[in-house]
């Protein structure tokens, strides 16, 4: 990995964003770097994922589930929010930037939302190298 | 149930700082009961440590295993072998299976992630509370079921102290004055005479005081 | 005598004693206690020696206590249960009485989190009634707690304890008090009260249970030092009540401190009178210094003599104090006297002397008095015989020039000051002058007038004249001095206020201000259309702002944020043909131009996908414009000409009510699953406005066509092994219902509609589902077809049966659900007896869910029913052994219901097994999901359950499926929009909805479905029709 170049993981709700991820980065919308995971449901994911991707070489972790209220298994998004927020709190513990990892919820029907989510978190981990950068 | 809580990462890294290879090891008792020390926790654990080691420029070696309880030697039994094949078994149990590891298997460096808390209840998901303090000479009988050994500050056994105010204890306002639920439920009771009665000075022994406690049932021995 | 202390004296005697508080230093120094010790002599009887109050660590009570009695001041030890266990306790209170004190508190402790080493271990071995029960029996009965006899010297101790009346619950207070007087207190020191009123009442309590005969009762009163403090107290310290009245007595006061006094000695005054108090213990902290000012007004002094207060250890340095002090008297006395004396003397002295003095002075006085008269007399005489002159004079001159001018002026003036001076007359001042002179004539006839009276005469004038001056229009002397500096600053503010006020330079203002509102207005408008996604529009609006305002940063930030968004939002471009939009700063032309081709041709792919052609088409088309030899464009033109293959005509679209009654002639071939509207979203133009459908069949499928010639025969010539794969199992054949309605449902021995492969005897069922009461979440599109039945289960039943040709009934019990209307099993029989009652044909009765109700109500049922055949459902693993009991007993069969898995599903069929019914009356539900929500797990699980059943002989999994289906698919969100143009006719699509789902669940499997629209049911007959 290239510096500059961010290297994101996005766990997404299937039913979020429908456009593929392929077609948003040709369309010139979806950052460069940014990997979407789609999952049957948000609600399954696991905190050791999200862990597990930043060990695995992620420089940030997103999740995308749905709004309040339209969660396919009705509080899926919910849990998912908790289990971010776990996470969060690792990270703290690990004197790394909680920020890293970050639960949007974007509605069912639209693909902006997703990659306003993508590009916040590149921009996240841009500004944490450029931080890291000046701080040497 | 036993109640316990993670230790926070900080100071578990600091434990294994220098190990290259750790077996994380969780109980399917208590903990993971009160998700402090199960099979979801140790995951998160390794995980974490994992993630924190990389971040120290540093990678570990981690292995996950619970077992059904820490606390049985049968179910310890191959710790005995697998536990020296590490630097370290970090123990999600209570303490009672960090001690037990620690007693029954020679060569095996044992580390508690867990500060084991208290006996308590689950009040809802995600809280629990403080019921008995295991003294060893229950009043319950006496007190309505509320137990003033664990559940009062200064475990006073003749009433509530100056400090009780609207039901609540001077120490902190979210915690009840046990005393006053005790008053309560006497008086729910129809035994209001029983507050009456002074309590006598009770022997702590039972409580730890008199040392480390055991029990031992003759007809179950082997 | 318990103790035979000064305080256990003072009470017995029947006098209101007085205790007051003196607080250890937080450090070694004796002189501290010392001096607090002198504050209090004389004005308590004896003095609280604090325990470490409020958990600090101070000097022990012990210590300071013995220094207290050094000085003459009669100590109460406190001692507090936190820090010692019982042998600490035991052992100081030894010390305690072999160093003379007598008097000691016995109280459990402030818990150590208040003070300074929250961290400590609370000790708390025992509680304040315990130790007084300790200490009793130590002095009562010559015992250590553990029981021990002590052999000498008993601790004797008159034993105090606290109360807290304020304290809750209030009524418990008396109570826990007389269990301290049972444990052994001699006297009561209470918290510091406010309110008397509430102290007065928990007294009467107190009185009513005798104990202010058994104990005496001191009222703890504390004066408040500042309002601070009082404040504090009222908020901060558990168990004190401090009422508002208080407050506000410290708030009005001018003095806090000298109103807090005040305070204190009224709360002594009217405690006093409360029956039962036997005097007042006064906590000044660290105000030791208000005691004695307090108890004097309060007049409780002096206090009787101090009895017994006799320090047993006194320090060499307090023997050589005591004996300098002494020596120091005595010479201080001997020095006085002897000072008197000389003074005495020197006094007889100096007063002869004075004497002397006086005698001569008052002789040379009179001397001077004499002389002084007679010149007096000369000078008086001389002076009125020239004023005689003087008046004789003028008159003269008055009298000769009566009406001329100024001739006046040289004989009075000099008399009158310098006021009139070189002013001409006016007839007005003349006729004063007159009057003047008139008064001076009278003045001669009253020659004996004193030089004074005449002055008096003269200044009264003279202010007259003054008087009348300033009534002469000379106002220059008005505007005083004082108000010139008022005066001055205005000028300076003026102009300042009046720029605020008005617009000081009116000529710019208006134009400034209304271009900076014009600024602020397309900002807000640029903000709105950036929060809508609008970015043409937002960056419109920033550069008109820009124009107006170059340098506003807002409308910089919202341009550079309008730009930002110009590529995420795509709507905001024109579509096609419009050109390629304004290239953003940030790229080359050339770039731009790139940029938009790629994502001109991405749209198109998108447009393609979703089956837009014509979108698609244009997208491509506008790309290969713009640069003609893209490849990806092309290709995608090429597919939007191949793939589209009714031509972009949309013109022409006409509503077509969902497939087809026969198959279309130019697809002879087509198959089935088409028919069965396969595909849900086809790119077809909708029928432009969704007209409800016509109530009854909006979707006719006549009979499918079906293949006639077997598959054998199709594949002659290949081997039978490459394309058959025969089960070794089969399912059970599991029969519902009774007499010749009766269905049965499974016995295939191969995979679903696998004609080919094996048997399959029985074509799957459809039961109609019918609720107990009218549905709430249903959409309309589904209840128009039972509108006139819905409040009658029974008439619900028969429509499905009569018109809709139901072969099975459902019966939901949804009614009996504990968190909805909750009926109780008795009224869901009732129901479930009417339907029966009303048809032949089988019934599932299928509960609410909640397992223990089920258990009720299905039991209730079937003692009502008599041997009806029903099928009971769902049995899940909280009621199967209850339900299975009876299902057993009335030869029943069940739907064995399990989440979701294939493990459980076989266990719960184990379970059922064991427990003694037969694999042959059970059917499983899978818990299934509609289209859209899951089918694709259900299927999954179906199909892995089938295959284990059918290949792997796993025999409890050989049973029916049951798919309760409906309620799924019109619980879905796509089922209860109303019609649109992007999602079409409501009803068709639900109908679709149910009917896709029912046919993906046959094709799985599905044995018995249970469903709800009579459309979707007639689909699916047809479907399965067609596939037997």
């Amino acid at each position: 990995m290239t510096e500059g170049h961010s290297n994101i993981v996005g766990f997404c709700c299937n039913y979020a964003g429908r456009v593929s991820e392929e077609v948003l980065r040709e369309a010139g919308l979806m950052p460069d770097g940014v990997r979407i995971e789609r999952l049957p449901c948000t609600g399954r994911l696991e905190v050791t994922t999200l862990l597990d991707a930043l060990e695995a070489g992620a420089d940030a972790v997103f999740v995308a589930g749905c709004e309040e209220g339209t969660c396919h298994n009705l509080s899926g998004s919910h849990r998912a929010h908790k289990k971010v927020g776990v996470a969060k709190g690792i990270l703290a513990e690990l004197d790394m930037d909680p920020g890293l990892v970050e639960m949007f919820f974007v509605p069912r029907a639209e693909t902006g939302p997703l990659v306003s989510a993508a590009r916040e978190m590149a921009s996240r981990v841009a500004g944490g190298k450029k931080g890291q950068r000046s701080e040497r | 149930m036993i109640i316990a809580e993670r230790k926070p990462l900080r100071e578990i890294l600091e434990m294994i700082s220098g190990m290259e290879k750790v077996l994380v090891l969780g109980c399917r008792g208590c903990v993971a009961v009160c998700s402090a020390g199960g099979d979801a926790e140790v995951d998160v654990l390794a995980s974490a440590l994992k993630l924190g080691r990389k971040r120290q420029g540093k990678a570990i070696h981690i292995d996950k295993d619970t077992l059904v309880r820490q606390c049985d030697p049968e179910y310890l039994e191959p710790i005995k072998t697998l536990g020296r094949e590490y630097d370290a078994v970090l123990s999600m149990a209570c303490g009672v299976g960090v001690n037990f590891i620690a007693d029954r298997c020679p060569g095996v460096n044992v580390l508690p992630a867990v500060n084991t808390s208290f006996f308590g209840a689950n009040l809802s998901s995600g809280e629990w509370k403080e019921m008995c303090a295991g003294c060893g000479a229950c009043v319950l009988h006496l007190t309505g079921g509320l137990c003033p050994v664990a559940r009062c500050a200064k475990s006073l056994s003749n009433g509530p102290c100056g400090g009780s105010v609207g039901g609540r204890c001077e120490i902190d306002p979210n915690v009840s004055c046990v005393w006053n639920l005790i008053y309560d439920k006497l008086s729910e009771l129809k035994r209001s005479e029983d507050m009456k009665e002074i309590m006598p000075i009770r022997d702590w022994r039972t409580a730890g005081h008199g040392g480390p406690r055991n029990r031992r049932r003759e007809d179950l021995l082997p | 005598m318990k103790a035979a202390s000064n305080l256990e004296h003072v009470l017995r005697s029947g006098a209101f004693a007085v205790t007051g508080e003196l607080g250890p230093p937080k450090n070694g120094n004796p002189e501290v206690v010392r001096e607090k010790a002198r504050l209090l002599k004389g004005v308590v009887d004896a003095a609280n020696i604090t325990d470490c109050q409020t958990a600090i660590v101070r000097m022990s009570s012990l210590t300071a206590g013995l220094i207290a009695l050094s000085e003459g001041v009669e100590p109460v030890m406190q001692m507090t249960c936190r820090d010692r266990n019982r042998i600490g306790m035991q052992s100081d209170l030894l010390g305690a009485s072999a160093l003379g004190l007598k008097n000691l508190l016995c109280i459990t402790g402030d818990h150590q989190k208040f003070g300074n080493h929250p961290q400590s271990k609370g000790v708390f071995d025992m509680d304040s009634i315990q130790m007084l029960g300790m200490v009793r029996a130590m002095r009562d009965e010559k015992r250590f707690q553990c029981g021990e006899a002590i052999k000498e010297a008993e601790p004797r101790f008159f034993l105090g304890a606290a109360a807290n009346p304020f304290a809750d619950p209030f009524e418990y207070r008396p109570i826990r008090l007389g269990k301290k007087v049972a444990a052994g207190a001699d006297f009561i020191q209470t918290q510091i009260i406010y309110n008397v009123e509430k102290f007065a009442r928990f007294m009467e309590m107190v009185r009513d249970l005798g104990l202010h005969e058994k104990a005496f009762i001191l009222a703890g009163v504390t004066p408040p030092k500042s309002l601070g403090m009082a404040r504090y107290m009222k908020y901060n310290v558990p168990g004190l009540d401090v009422p508002d009245g208080i407050l506000s007595r410290l708030r009005d006061a001018k003095d806090q401190r000298e109103e807090g006094i005040e305070i204190a000695v009224d709360i002594i005054r009217q405690v006093r009178e409360i029956p039962g108090v036997a005097g007042v213990h006064i906590m000044a902290i660290e105000w030791e210094q208000a005691v004695a000012e307090i108890a004097s007004r309060a007049g409780l002094l002096p206090r009787p003599a101090y009895q017994n207060v006799v320090p047993v250890l006194v320090s060499e340095a307090t023997i050589e104090e005591a004996v300098a002090t002494a020596k120091k008297e005595v010479e201080d006395a001997l020095a006085h006297e002897i000072d008197r004396a000389k003074a005495e003397a020197q006094a007889s002295r100096d007063l002869v002397a004075r004497e002397k003095e006086r005698v001569q002075s008052e002789l040379t006085g009179l001397r001077k008095d004499l002389a002084a008269a007679r010149e007096d007399v000369r000078s008086r005489e001389a002076e009125l015989g020239r004023m005689k002159e003087e008046l004789l004079k003028t008159r003269q001159e008055l009298l000769e020039r009566p009406m001329t001018t100024v001739s006046v002026q040289p004989s009075i003036t000099p008399s009158l000051g310098p006021e009139g001076a070189g002013e001409t007359l006016t007839p007005r001042e003349r006729r004063v002058l007159k009057s003047i002179s008139a008064g001076l004539d009278a003045l001669r006839k009253g020659l004996g007038l004193s030089e004074d009276q005449f002055s008096a005469i003269r200044h009264f004038i003279e202010a007259e004249l003054t008087i009348h001056a300033e009534v002469f229009p000379e106002s220059r002397a008005v505007p005083t001095p004082i108000s010139r500096p008022m005066e001055s600053p205005l000028p300076e503010m003026a102009p300042a206020q009046a720029e605020a006020a008005a617009p000081a330079p009116p000529e710019v203002s208006p134009e400034d201000q209304e271009r900076r509102k014009q600024v602020t207005r397309l900002i807000a408008k640029g903000n709105v259309s950036l929060q809508k996604r609008a970015a043409q529009e937002a960056m419109e609006a920033f550069d008109a702002a820009l124009a107006l305002d170059p340098g506003n940063q807002k409308a910089r930030d919202g341009l550079a944020r309008a730009k930002g968004l110009l590529p995420a939002a795509p709507q905001a471009v024109p579509t096609a043909g419009g050109g390629i939009p304004p290239c953003p700063p940030e790229l080359t032309p050339e770039e731009w131009q790139r940029k938009w081709v790629i994502r001109l041709v991405a749209r198109g792919n998108v447009a393609l996908q979703k089956g837009d052609m014509e979108g698609a088409r244009a997208s491509f088309e506008e790309a290969l414009r713009i640069e003609p030899e893209n490849a990806k464009a092309k290709k995608g033109l090429a597919a939007v000409e191949s793939g589209a293959a009714p031509p972009p005509a949309p013109s022409e679209a006409r509503p077509e009510p969902l497939p087809v009654s026969e198959p279309p002639p130019s697809q002879p071939s087509a198959p089935k699953p088409e028919a069965m509207a396969a595909k849900p979203a086809p790119p077809e133009p909708k029928p432009a406005p969704p007209s409800p459908s016509p109530v009854g069949v909006p979707l006719a499928v006549g009979e499918l066509p079906r293949e006639s010639t077997s598959l054998a025969e199709r594949a002659e010539g290949v081997d039978k092994g490459l394309y058959l794969d025969p089960a070794s199992g089969a399912i059970r054949a599991v029969r519902i219902g009774d007499g010749p309605s009766a269905i049965t449902v499974g016995g295939e021995s191969a995979l679903p509609f696998h004609l080919f492969e094996g048997e399959m005897p029985f074509p799957p069922r459809i039961a109609f589902e019918v609720l107990d009461s009218p549905p709430e979440d249903w959409p309309e599109v589904l209840t128009r077809h039972y509108s006139d039945v819905l409040a009658d289960p029974a008439a619900w039943a028969r429509k499905c049966v009569n018109e809709y040709g139901a072969k099975a009934i459902c019966l939901s019990l949804v009614s009996t659900d504990p968190n909805g209307r909750n009926l109780s099993a008795g009224e869901g029989a009732k129901a479930a007896k009417s339907v029966l009652d009303a048809i032949d044909v089988p019934v599932v009765l299928w509960g609410c869910g909640n397992a223990e109700k089920d258990t009720e109500t299905l039991r209730e049922i079937t003692s009502l029913i008599g041997s009806r055949k029903v099928c009971l459902s769902p049995l899940t693993d909280a009621n199967f052994r209850n339900l299975g009991a009876t299902a057993m007993a009335l030869q029943l069969p069940v739907v064995a219901a399990t989440p979701i898995d294939v493990n459980l599903a076989k266990q719960l069929n184990i379970l059922l097994q064991n427990l003694g019914l037969p694999l042959e009356n059970i059917l499983m539900d899978p818990s299934i999901g509609a289209v859209g929500y899951g089918l694709e797990y259900t299927y999954s699980v179906m199909e892995r359950i089938r295959l284990a059943a059918l290949t792997q002989q796993d025999d409890k999994l050989q049973v029916p499926f049951v798919c309760n289906l409906g309620r799924e698919v019109w619980k879905a969100k796509e089922c209860k929009l109303p019609s649109d143009d992007v999602m079409g006719d409501q009803e068709k699509r639900g109908i679709l909805m149910e009917a896709v789902t029912a046919a993906t669940l046959l094709l799985a499997g599905g044995e018995l479905l249970i469903m709800r629209h009579p459309t979707a049911v007639s689909l699916t007959e047809t479907l399965i029709k067609s596939f037997m």
